[in-house]
């Protein structure tokens, strides 16, 4: 029997999407059966990040409305024969979906998925309400902004109303030259006003950008740091103790010459 | 319903049984096709403008573009084999005719400069340069 996770934030643009496929597709590299379920009726986007986009035939409300089976509008993925995605349809709205066949849709995929991931569209409208149907676990993702940690707090009192006890926090794009400058709010900050466990911290990173536009996932990346952190995240969430890691340390020269003679 | 057209200098009776007159149902949309809108038409669409992706067009018949078409596209939506896809610039994320569904290869990016044409040839989907009436005098399209 699987488990049903929601990846939501409220706020739109801080990386649902992005942490939705990084967190399928590494698991999947781990071996495990992953369904990603993008749940952004017309304004979908998460075929795109992890380039289905040309191979979708059916969606999800195509399986909901009996148009199809379940197993035809599942899409593998590339890379991993362990990872599928159920698209979300484009050219219909989100009230095309309602909570009670999200539920039966998840309680379905449960059996046959290790992890089902749910990637919900920004807002707290019928389309978050559809997204957190189903789900068993929330993971609230923000960036270090005022806007998106006031969204995110207001997401996880929805998420308590709706029995999702104990959302797990990603922080999204910090930048840690900025935290130190006193520029950003820092992790402790935002810890401090949601009060809830940590996931994970993704850095500000290019990569990100690089792999989402070709349809990659970050994850894969063995040099990228927001890659070494979303493997983090996908060891946590497969329950090993992992460290945050340290983004302070400097990979300037001097202060690594700094740190050997002990002045750092 | 009469047919109402009128053709003449084809030569002696060519307009009684002229093949490349077809009268059927068509729809002419003066617009570009954005993500998340589509067209369903049952007989052919001629698209004045592009289709970008997340766009659809559906058609029983042929489907013409006159612009880009970046989206998915289904011509003979309802089984027929002889529709015809055709685009200025045809790049679709998806294209379907009849019951067959093809998609552009994963690490490919030919970006033709002129107006190209989908249909299917013996049994698979074929793209190929639209030849333009002068080149294609005498020749079945």
């Amino acid at each position: 029997m699987g488990e049903v996770i929601v990846v939501t934030s409220g706020k739109g643009g801080v990386g649902k999407t992005t942490s939705t496929a990084n967190m399928g597709t590494g698991l999947a590299a781990m071996g495990y059966k992953v369904a990603l379920i993008d749940t952004d009726i017309g304004l979908r986007n998460l075929d795109v990040v992890l380039g289905l986009e040309n191979r979708i035939v059916f969606d999800i409300v195509d399986v909901v409305n009996g148009n199809c089976r379940l197993r035809q509008a599942l899409i593998k993925d590339k890379r991993f024969d362990g990872l599928h995605l159920l698209p979300a349809a484009q050219t219909k709205d989100k009230t095309a979906v309602t909570p009670d066949q999200m539920r039966d849709l998840c309680a379905e995929l449960k059996n046959e998925f290790d992890y089902v991931i749910i990637d919900c569209p920004a807002g707290i409208e019928q389309g978050f309400r559809n997204a957190i149907a189903g789900a068993e676990k929330a993971v609230v993702v923000t960036t270090p902004e005022v806007s998106a940690v006031r969204d995110a707090d207001r997401i996880i009192g929805l998420l308590e109303a709706a029995e999702l006890r104990e959302p797990k926090l990603i922080i999204n794009r910090l930048r840690p030259k900025m935290v130190k400058q006193g520029d950003m709010m820092g992790i402790d900050d935002i810890i401090d006003i949601l009060a809830v466990d940590l996931l994970g911290i993704i850095p500000e990173d290019e990569m990100i950008v690089i792999t989402t536009n070709r349809g990659e996932a970050v994850v894969l990346d063995q040099h990228s740091r927001s890659g070494q952190a979303y493997r983090n995240i996908v060891r946590r969430i497969l329950g090993e103790e992992v460290p945050i890691i340290n983004l302070d340390e400097s990979t300037g020269f001097f202060k690594k010459i700094k740190k050997i003679i002990g002045l750092g | 319903m009469a047919n109402s057209y009128s053709v003449s200098g084809f030569g002696q009776d060519m307009a009684a049984d002229l093949d490349d007159l077809v009268d059927e149902k068509t729809i002419l949309v003066q617009r570009t096709l954005r993500s998340g809108q589509s067209i369903y038409y049952d007989g052919n669409v001629v698209i004045l403008g592009d289709v970008n992706p997340g766009a659809e067009v559906t058609a029983k018949g042929n489907v013409i573009v006159m612009g880009s078409l970046r989206g998915v596209v289904h011509a003979g939506a309802g089984g027929d084999e002889n529709a015809v896809v055709m685009a200025f610039h045809l790049q679709p994320t998806q294209l379907r005719i009849a019951n067959h569904i093809t998609r552009p290869p994963d690490n490919e990016t030919v970006e033709a400069d002129y107006p190209e044409m989908a249909r299917i040839k013996g049994g698979v989907v074929t793209i190929e340069f639209f030849q333009t009436a002068g080149e294609r005098q005498g020749k079945n399209i």
